[in-house]
């Protein structure tokens, strides 16, 4: 287990490398440049090039390169370069909101989803799979954006329960009222998925021979679907909760803009179109980093779900 | 199992429900504002370029003269930090006499003349500013006394009391509190406005609270929270649910008709109206030749593209210099629409079966459609317009690389025609050279006019050499002027702003120490 950690950890150093690298050259092959961004088009050429020159962007690209690199190994991503705050603390400051919304939309996603993906696979072609499955594709075809306007028309603006401005904070009641409705809206998505996978991998796993032994044997039925075929069903699940959750940080962006509220995907967005290049490199590695160690994370509840998977 | 999940759930959304979830109405002292973008950016006044930082730092910065609330036009410069002021008959020597009894905010005492000079310096520093262009005249700026600046300017320059307006590098700041702070200036800006910065929540809001020493009378108001809402539909049903007072508007006419029917809102279009305009580059084929320029002009009707972007909203452009403006030639003709001419013209120039030309254009949705517009139009006279559509940030490097040989480009700026002018006719602005700022078109046909009439000081010759330089300018189709659009923005009909409002300079409505709720 702790050689197959070491193993891993340092895949993810060499990941990490390499998109600090690619993302490096990205940026800065894009067109477009930050000195015009920051001051504006009324600027003139001279006064671009001064500041071009305080932001280091006419040192040789190695050159940058360098001081990137190094500042990035002492932990120094710098400071943004439309803000003048630090990177690290831009990222900080909206970090807690995305890590609270993506992890609520998670815990959305498998409370309904494993249930109704494991009903509809018991269900086979009745009513309650049909109801699943086509339920399952509206949440996957729905764009998150509209169905987020869809909750806001619905529950802010007819039923006055929660404000449209989902972003407060303060007080548990506040929190409730500014996390429920972007949790829902990315939760019924995240449910879409997980509702179909584990239909599929419980439709596998109620034919295999051990299940309907455990019925012959007299085990009742509903021992038989949860312990028995689901502990056995979950690999899959937990493979497509792990991608998905990398994807869910970046889908947070829509909901973040929809529902007014702060988070690492706005950030991104901001930065790529300001031309902000050390926030879209100081933010790149930490998406790599969360990415890694989510596949990491996912590697290590196969164990815990199946005992049979060895770290090797 | 699953049914006691499904009762959790019920269970959690009804206890989520329970908790006080009537919408935040805004107290009668507290006015929520709701902007169009993302986050803050730069909250120094003298590098603050988008129009979100200068609507927020209006509330908090003075110049040493202010455009009347509710104007955007420089008929109705008043004193702001200068009572008063005068100047030699060759308008080289400014002598402004600053107001006594100006608190800083924050406790950083008193605003004095050693305060002025110390911010038009600033302001006119590459290293600190974005607008030390504008002060590219300035020679020497000192304070006399306590209560005395004299500005030496090494020439006259048209409009020069706009630049020490309350905009851009005209805003006044504090000298102890920007030299204390330095590059963190943006982070705490310091003035001597209606409002004093209280707080910054990332990607929020920014909350600004009332500055009750202030020289007009303390703000009825106790706070202004401007908030960051760039979906404009999320801004919309934050305004409808109470939650905002007041919105900038989408810019699009079907806004305006949908807004206007919610009850108890007053929407409000205002000056000043920013050009769009199409700019040709002269010497690039075929735009090299000007019966195909003169051919993209009468192609173009103003009219239809008017009743597109909608009445209420826009207007037909009067002059290369957007109308209004001091300067503006608002009588003489620009091309009349006529397809059939446009053909001909074509025709004569050698392109019988009409010919392409291309823009690189910006994905922006009100100026897309508009492009898009100005295609189909084109397309009755055989022009066909390729439009290659890229993202903002590249749309501004590439066309300032030459690289779209029509640039259709849309804005407002001080309005002194000299500004417009000299951004995007004078031929010293050319993009490409060390002095670039935005002419596209590698005109030279009015620089005379133009530089002539930067030094003028007679007003008649000046306005009269303004009016050739806009026809010539027009004759030679350096640029096809199309439409105005208006400054979109709505607000609760209980918030009285506390004066009329016509414009505003920076595009945002001022609020003032007497701006107020009534109900």
């Amino acid at each position: 287990m702790t050689a197959f950690l070491i193993r891993r950890l340092g895949f993810a150093v060499i990941t990490l490398f390499a998109v600090l690298t690619l993302v490096f050259v990205l940026v800065r092959i894009v067109p477009g440049d930050p000195a015009q961004v920051i001051l504006g088009d009324q600027a003139s050429r001279e006064a671009i090039e001064a500041l071009r020159e305080r932001l280091g962007l006419n040192l040789p690209l190695y050159h940058q390169y360098v001081v990137f690199v190094w500042g990035a190994l002492g932990g120094d991503w710098g400071t943004s370069m439309m803000t003048g705050r630090p990177v690290i603390q831009e990222v900080l400051n909206v970090l807690p909101w995305t890590l609270e919304l993506t992890f609520l939309s998670l815990v959305i996603g498998v409370v309904i989803g494993v249930p109704l993906g494991v009903a509809a696979a018991v269900r086979r072609n009745r009513f309650t799979d049909y109801a699943a499955r086509i339920g399952s594709l509206l949440g996957l075809s729905f764009p998150p954006f509209v169905s987020a306007l869809l909750l806001l028309l619905a529950f802010s603006i007819g039923l006055h329960w929660f404000p449209v401005i989902s972003a407060k904070s303060g007080s548990l009641s506040a929190w409730v009222e500014s996390i429920t409705l972007p949790a829902i809206n990315l939760g019924l998505i995240t449910a879409a998925y997980i509702t179909r996978v584990t239909r599929s991998a419980m439709l596998e796993v109620l034919q295999e021979d051990y299940v309907r032994t455990a019925r012959a044997k007299g085990v009742p039925w509903s021992v038989v679907v949860w312990r028995h075929a689901l502990r056995n069903a979950l690999i899959p699940v937990i493979t497509i909760i792990g991608l998905y959750l990398g994807i869910l940080i970046g889908n947070s962006v829509l909901t973040e803009i929809v529902f007014s509220r702060p988070g690492l995907g706005k950030l991104i967005v901001g930065a790529l179109n300001q031309r902000d290049y050390t926030m879209l490199q100081g933010m790149m590695v930490i998406y790599t980093l969360v990415v890694v160690l989510v596949n990491l994370a996912t590697d290590i509840a196969y164990g815990i779900a199946d005992p049979r998977v060895k770290f090797k | 199992m699953k049914r006691h999940m499904i009762l959790g759930l019920a269970v959690a959304a009804g206890l989520s429900a329970g908790f006080g979830l009537d919408p935040a109405h805004a107290q009668k002292k507290s006015l929520v504002i709701g902007m169009g973008s993302a986050d803050a950016g730069k909250l120094d006044p003298h590098l603050a370029s988008t129009t979100p930082d200068k609507g927020l730092l209006n509330y908090i910065f003075n110049g040493l003269v202010r455009v009347k609330p509710g104007q955007a036009s420089p008929d109705f410069i008043e004193p702001d930090l200068a009572e008063s002021w005068t100047t030699n008959a060759n308008g080289t020597e400014w002598t402004f006499k600053i107001r006594s009894g100006v608190q800083c905010h924050h406790g950083y005492g008193p605003f004095s003349a050693e305060d002025a000079a110390y911010s038009i310096k600033r302001a006119s520093n590459k290293a600190t500013s974005s607008y030390s262009g504008d002060f590219a005249a300035v020679d020497k700026v000192e304070a006399v006394d306590a209560s005395t600046l004299k500005i030496t300017l090494k020439n006259p320059v048209a409009g020069f009391l706009g630049y020490v307006a309350n905009i851009n590098g005209g805003n006044m700041v504090c000298k102890k509190a920007a030299e204390e702070m330095g590059e963190n200036f943006g982070k705490k800006p310091v003035g001597t406005g209606p409002f004093q910065f209280a707080e910054y929540q990332p990607q929020q809001f920014v909350k600004l609270t009332a500055n009750k020493q202030y020289f007009r009378g303390a703000p009825v108001l106790e706070d202004i929270t401007y908030r960051y809402i760039p979906a404009d539909s999320s801004r919309d049903l934050a305004f409808q649910s109470g939650e905002l007072d007041m919105i900038y508007g989408k810019q699009d006419q079907t806004w305006v008709d949908r807004t206007s029917k919610l009850p108890g809102v007053k929407v409000k279009a205002m000056e000043p109206g920013e050009l769009s305009a199409l700019y040709l580059n002269i010497t690039s084929k075929p735009l090299d030749d000007i019966r195909v320029r003169q051919a993209i002009a009468h192609a173009i009707d103003r009219k239809a593209i008017v009743q597109f972007k909608g009445a209420g909203s826009s207007r037909e452009a009067v002059s290369v210099v957007p109308s209004g403006y001091l300067g503006t030639d608002e009588k003489s003709p620009l091309y009349a629409y006529d397809v059939n001419k446009a053909k001909a013209l074509l025709a004569e120039a050698g392109y019988p079966n009409g010919v392409t030309v291309k823009t690189i254009h910006t994905t922006l949705t009100g100026m897309q459609t508009f492009i898009e517009a100005v295609q189909a139009q084109l397309k009755k006279a055989n022009i066909n317009l390729e439009i290659e559509l890229v993202e903002h940030a590249t749309f501004h490097a590439q066309i300032r690389k030459g690289l779209s040989p029509i640039v259709h480009y849309q804005a407002a700026r001080f309005p002194v025609a000299d500004v417009y002018l000299t951004q995007f006719y004078d031929s010293a602005s050319n993009i490409g050279t060390p002095t670039a700022i935005t002419n596209f078109t590698f005109c030279n046909v009015a620089d005379s006019e133009i530089r002539a009439a930067r030094v003028e000081t007679d007003a008649a010759k000046q306005k009269a050499l303004w009016k050739s330089a806009q026809e010539k300018l027009v004759t030679n189709v350096c640029g096809i002027p199309v439409y105005e659009q208006l400054q979109l923005w709505a607000w609760k009909d209980n918030l009285d702003l506390g004066y009329e409002l016509n414009g505003s300079l920076n595009l945002s409505p001022p609020v003032t120490e007497k701006t107020k709720f009534t109900k």
